[in-house]
């Protein structure tokens, strides 16, 4: 229940009614004032009602208007290892996106990226979106996207301020070479409204990867066979805060003097999205095979478990999260079995969004790669959004 | 002298006022769910209401789009609606909105109004539009909605 706020305006608006049967005939130079100051105040309030209606009908113009929005993303890192990898500071992405609503149903979407390198910055289109939608079923899209595998690699993806820990699992990291990261194409999707299982899905297919496999092939499919990928989501609307979802991803694999490789990534989600609880949980399946040979294969088998609890009341800024990931590649894996991407963490850290933009994070993570023994190492990191909201 | 009396005089015109105020501003009344008064939208469950704030649903059946309007931070309104369709705090919301924005599933935020004026004179303005106002201020130039089958003045109504 909320209390009533259009009493207090009688009060400011000075309506005819508040000063009915007040009026004397004598006009004493009390009066005299009393009556110019009151003209007085009821001009400023003319002139403040005349404002705020010139106020609305620039908002009404504005909605009419194509719509321009502006979101920027970036993080700055601090890194301490007892491993001889060189630690210090390291500067994150700095991403900046642009979206627009030409109209009820056209949207463009654009992202723009500076990543750090040893000795330079790399700037980068992440993506790219055309968007026409002729219905919540039916959205119809082209461009360059973050791959709809899983649920980290669009969920948060570049946003290192709106995901709880301070990096990302290693199957999804910059470059991955197990989860192909973007991909250019065609998309289409929509969900299911008025279903009370709150169904999403989305269709698409595109440029396979580049021969840099960790690579998009931005130019073209290098083999003329699309990548192809669904994905279905659940958000059950009786159990608000949940999400689960499915998701197939197919390609052929073209490299300069290998024989070709087909590819088929199977991945599965459910996580809880309030945040006392937050609980993400997520496996992803790969096969990797010869297309001229199918008995030269291998498997990838990839989870993690991440569990976070914001604190209730005076200490609701910070949030405490743990994880633990795990990733296997099969030796005899035609792509990926000498790569050394065997990988195993847990992770432990602390939230604490001392900015409504911003987040301070600091995280131990012991974690060991390709069984080469285990090490420890202890990140800092400050992210931060820059938005109207 | 003369010019304090005419100033006290003038403060205790506002007296009526004021205590009506007084007494009324205490007072607690639903809130409305507004929409342009020529929408063919009558009824939405709180499910579909919810969908409609959380952008899941983006879309009226005649395939307009929905245009939300949300008040802004430190009104009771907004509060309310936080605390019962969205279920989240101020943080939250603004976290849920930017994901929202981040992940390219609506090109912007709700449009944020500053009054119950303003609120009026855009849903009025917009066709597509949807917001929310307290009960007792609503006027015969919005269509307000019934939620769960019920008006805001019946027992049952779930926004209150």
């Amino acid at each position: 229940m909320i209390g009533s706020e259009g009493k207090k305006a009688v009060v400011f608006r000075l309506e005819p009614t508040t000063w009915g049967g007040t009026a004397t005939n004598i006009l004493s130079p009390i009066t005299i004032r009393t009556i110019l100051a009151t003209a007085v105040c009821s001009g400023l309030l003319v002139s403040y009602e005349g404002s705020a209606q010139e106020s609305n009908a620039a908002a009404i113009a504005e909605i009419s208007q194509p719509q321009f929005n502006f979101l920027g993303f970036g993080d700055i890192s601090y890194i301490t290892r007892d491993a001889d990898d060189p630690g210090g500071f390291a500067v994150g992405q700095a991403v900046a996106q642009v979206s627009a609503s030409l109209d009820d149903s056209l949207s463009i979407f654009g992202e723009f990226s500076l990543t750090a390198n040893d000795s330079s910055q790399n700037a980068a289109i992440e993506r790219m979106i055309v968007k026409y939608s002729f219905s919540d079923l039916f959205k119809l899209s082209a461009g360059r996207y973050h791959s709809p595998i899983g649920y980290w690699n669009s969920a948060f993806h570049h946003g290192a301020w709106l995901q709880t820990t301070v990096s990302r699992p290693q199957v999804y990291r910059f470059g991955s070479q197990i989860v192909p990261i973007h991909f250019a194409g065609a998309l289409i999707e929509g969900t299911w409204a008025k279903n009370s299982l709150g169904l999403s899905y989305m269709a698409g297919f595109g440029n396979g990867r580049h021969e840099n496999i960790s690579q998009p092939g931005d130019a073209g499919d290098i083999n003329g066979d699309n990548a192809w990928m669904v994905q279905l989501s659940a958000r059950p609307a009786k159990l608000y805060g949940l999400n689960a979802g499915l998701g197939f991803y197919t390609d052929k694999i073209s490299q300069d003097n290998e024989p070709e490789i087909n590819e088929k990534t199977t991945s599965a989600y459910v996580v809880w999205a309030k945040e006392s609880p937050e609980i993400l949980l997520e496996y992803l399946y790969s096969t990797h095979d010869l297309v001229n040979d199918s008995s030269v294969s291998g498997d990838v088998n990839s989870w993690y478990a991440q569990f976070a609890y914001r604190l209730k009341g005076k200490h609701r800024n910070w949030k405490p999260y743990a994880r633990y990931e795990y990733t296997k590649v099969d030796d005899s894996d035609p792509l990926l079995g000498d790569q050394g991407l065997n990988y195993e963490a847990g992770i432990l850290g602390v939230r604490w969004d001392f900015n409504p933009h911003a987040a301070l994070k600091g995280e131990y993570r012991n974690e060991e790669y390709d069984d080469s023994g285990r090490e420890n190492n202890f990140r800092v990191q400050v992210s931060f959004v820059l938005s109207k909201l | 002298m003369k010019t304090t009396s005419a100033v006290l005089l003038l403060m205790l015109s506002f007296v009526p006022a004021t205590a009506v105020l007084s007494a009324e501003g205490e007072a607690q009344h639903p809130l409305a769910i507004v929409v342009h008064k020529d929408s063919k939208i009558d009824n939405l469950s709180l499910e579909e209401l919810r969908n409609i704030f959380l952008a899941n649903q983006q879309f009226w059946p005649d395939r307009s789009r929905i245009i939300l309007l949300v008040r802004a931070p430190k009104s009771e309104e907004r509060d309310f609606v936080l605390n019962t369709i969205y279920q989240m705090d101020e943080a939250q919301f603004r976290q849920y909105w930017i994901a929202k924005m981040f992940r390219a599933e609506v090109p912007r935020g709700p449009k944020i109004v500053f009054s119950t004026d303003m609120t009026r004179d855009l849903v009025l303005a917009i066709p597509g539009s949807i917001s929310f106002i307290n009960a007792q201020e609503v006027s015969g130039d919005v269509r307000v909605l019934r939620i769960d089958g019920k008006l805001p003045d019946e027992d049952g109504y779930p926004l209150k």
